[in-house]
């Protein structure tokens, strides 16, 4: 984890108080709600259909348990006692009072924590693998760098102002968790030819109104090179994005506009003028951060293999969560975990605040007291000797969070909707509880293998519905909800945007046309076929063609 | 209200939006080409830096137009005129600001602010000094933290809540 100095210490108290400044001249007249909404935007408060909703900031989604117990207390003290884990691996309370922000801001302060930038028309937080760090498949920490980003882009003085929202993520593993190519900026790191770390630039990929795959601009950028070459994108989206429309607003739209080609020619045009300048990363500052995300001290375990297996074989609920739950970590005897908060029931990414202290009180158990958020909604503790994963179940289980769902149909991404957000089109949550109650098996989604099911509440897309292998969009038909399905996108290699099936349906029949698409899968697929390789094989007409069949509830 | 340079000023210029330009007036770019003597020039926030620059850099004043008070194409115009066109004169930001967004506008080289009244001209100079330092480089402070021997020492303290 990143430790903070003075110096970042400072920097966030005294961002308390600027805060602090800012409500109060609201308060009293003196700054207008519009004036107002862009500060507290950036500040992560919306005001929303029932209450201000507040983002705080989980760089790249690393928590300590400290923080993640202070999440808790302020839910408790702000708030209705739980919180909600959000698609960029921040938590959200969506119940505290407008005048007590600024002190919830300063309980944040006293465990590193804020909530800086986590709205607004600026550089959110950047998002990477909840692996980094331990996945066995990963060649570079991106953390250090994720960290170098947060640093540069917090208060930028040129870039904390442009056309519309920037979102960054970083991927440094064989598998892209990070979705790279549906974000303004991807980065990918890897190791270069003398080993040392490049960079790889994606720009222009978005999900929103207008979804798009990003396009790569440079490949192999030597590390120090990485804020120069950020400075040079930003600087020309910020002087060329369109900020007329907001829906045109995104640096995807002056991509394509432009065509990639051209865009990459500005960029290493202005690039060229700020190579080397002040902002190139000196070695030691590199180091520096580096030494932060230094390996905890870990046991000289082996792994534990044929102990896992006689557990496995004694407990089929553990074998389950073992399969679908427990991911290979990088050192011999550990293994990762993810606690799904996709509880049927539960709206997904929700916690109550005894989770959240559950949560932080197993990572000290079983590991160094780091945890991580997921841009899945979930919990991972990344450090759990393989040894003891049978105990950290059970103990999941009794809160809650022992769902054995991971990647599977119903560990669902879904936006909070129209239940709290005031742009939603349509609720999200219920649709959700609706598709677990319906597969609420586990064995049947196993057979099933991994699917992304991915609900956004309107065209925003915060439910990341494009990419999902299965995706859902509520759409407002004159006052009355409706729901958009697409199928076939992907968020990870070889990304892809989902198509629509065609029109839209009632909420009571979602769960029952996922069935139908479900069932077209289970028929047609080759064995060992994922859905989403399924859908690009045979195409998207006999699914509908199933879905649409005679009795189909079709609202025009 | 005028500030300048940290404090509320007398305003020696005045904006003409149209029309000719004259000593002591802040002209648009077309009249201050026709006669540059003395005049200021103004432009707005979106004009190119790298068209123009080079060309207004020779200005005593350039004052910079922001539309809106969330457009921050003006930021980049104004680091660019002082960074890369070496422009040393008064670097004015007027149109749709509010105090809150003075402290990005002088990070990026603008030294003086048109605010509606005296109340903001106030706060304006507060928001510009509240926060103590920042992560990067700008044009006030050329290295960021982590190419300046100094700050890079004051920071290796643990960083406990004071």
């Amino acid at each position: 984890m990143y430790q903070y100095n003075a110096f970042d210490q400072r920097f966030v108290e005294e961002r308390v108080e600027q805060y602090r400044d800012q409500t109060r001249r609201f308060l009293a007249g003196e700054l207008t709600d519009d004036q107002f909404q862009q500060l507290r935007l950036r500040n992560g408060l919306y005001i929303q259909r029932l209450a201000p909703m507040l983002r705080i900031a989980v760089p790249y989604g690393l928590l300590t348990a400290t923080q993640l117990r202070k999440l808790a207390a302020i839910t408790r003290d702000y708030d209705k006692g739980y919180g909600h884990l959000s698609t960029r691996q921040n938590v959200q309370i969506n119940w505290p009072e407008l005048e007590a922000v600024p002190d919830i801001l300063a309980e944040l302060a006293t465990v590193q924590m804020h909530c800086i930038q986590t709205s607004g028309s600026c550089i959110r937080n950047i998002t990477t693998d909840q692996f980094a760090g331990v996945a066995a498949d990963e060649t570079v920490d991106p953390r250090p760098y994720c960290e170098i980003m947060r640093q540069w882009s917090t208060y930028h003085p040129e870039f904390d102002w442009l056309p519309r929202k920037f979102k960054i993520a970083v991927n440094a593993a064989e598998a892209d968790r990070a979705a790279t190519q549906v974000h303004d900026i991807g980065i990918r790191i890897r190791p270069g030819e003398d080993g040392a770390p490049v960079f790889d630039f994606l720009v222009g990929g978005g999900l929103g109104r207008t979804p798009v795959i990003g396009s790569v601009i440079r490949e192999g950028l030597p590390e120090q090179h990485l804020l120069t070459y950020l400075e040079a994108i930003l600087r020309v989206y910020n002087r060329y994005g369109r900020r007329d429309n907001k829906y045109k607003a995104r640096i995807k739209i002056l991509v394509r506009a432009m065509t990639p080609a051209k865009f990459r020619v500005k960029v290493d045009d202005e690039w060229a003028l700020l190579k080397d300048g002040p902002s190139t990363l000196p070695a030691h500052e590199i180091e520096r951060i580096k030494g932060c995300f230094a390996p905890p001290p870990y046991a000289a375990l082996k792994d534990a293999t044929a102990a896992l297996a006689k557990d496995r074989l004694a407990d089929p609920a553990f074998n389950t969560w073992m399969r679908n739950n427990v991911a290979p970590h990088k050192r011999p005897g550990y293994a990762i975990v993810t606690l799904s908060t996709k509880a049927t029931g539960v709206p997904p990414g929700d916690v109550t605040d005894e989770q959240m202290e559950a949560v932080a009180d197993w990572s000290e158990r079983f590991g160094f007291g780091d945890v991580r958020i997921s841009h899945e909604q979930n919990f991972v503790l990344p450090d759990v000797p393989q040894l003891r994963l049978r105990q950290l179940f059970r103990l999941a289980c009794q809160q809650g969070l022992g769902q054995a769902n991971a990647g599977l149909l119903t560990d669902m991404i879904c936006c909070p909707g129209g239940d709290f957000c005031a742009l939603a089109n349509a609720k999200s949550i219920p649709v959700a509880e609706a598709i677990q109650r319906r597969f609420d098996d586990y064995d049947y989604q196993h057979d099933l293998g991994p699917i992304d099911l991915n609900i956004s509440g309107c065209m925003n897309a915060c439910g990341h519905h494009h990419v999902g292998n299965i995706g859902v969009l509520g759409v407002d038909k004159r006052g009355a909800e409706f729901y958009q399905i697409s199928i076939g996108g992907n968020q990870a290699d070889e990304a892809s945007i989902g198509r629509i099936l065609g029109p839209s349906f009632q909420r009571a029949d979602v769960p029952d046309v996922i069935e139908k698409i479900l069932g077209v899968y289970v028929d047609r697929r080759f064995e060992g076929e994922p859905f989403v390789q399924t859908v690009r094989r045979i195409g998207v007409d006999p699914f509908k063609e199933r879905v649409y069949a005679k009795e189909a509830a079709v609202a025009g | 209200m005028l500030v300048r340079d940290g404090r509320i000023a007398e305003d020696d210029w005045r904006l003409a939006l149209d029309g000719d330009a004259a000593p002591g007036l802040i002209a648009s770019l077309e009249a201050w080409r026709r006669a540059p003597d003395g005049a200021g020039v103004w432009v707005d926030g979106d004009a190119e830096a790298d068209e123009i620059g080079e060309e207004i850099a020779a200005a005593p004043v350039v004052a910079v137009r922001f539309p809106a008070f969330a457009d921050g194409r003006g930021l980049s115009f104004g680091s660019l005129l002082r960074t890369r066109y070496g422009f040393t004169g008064e670097l004015r930001a007027f149109g749709e600001i509010i105090p809150d967004l003075a402290e990005y506008m002088h990070r990026c080289g603008f030294n003086a602010f048109e605010l509606p009244d005296r109340r903001q001209a106030e706060i304006t100079i507060a928001c510009i000094a509240r926060m103590s330092d920042h992560y990067q480089a700008s044009v006030r402070e050329p290295a960021p933290p982590f190419q300046d021997p100094v700050r890079r020492r004051d920071a290796q303290q643990d960083g406990a809540p004071h």
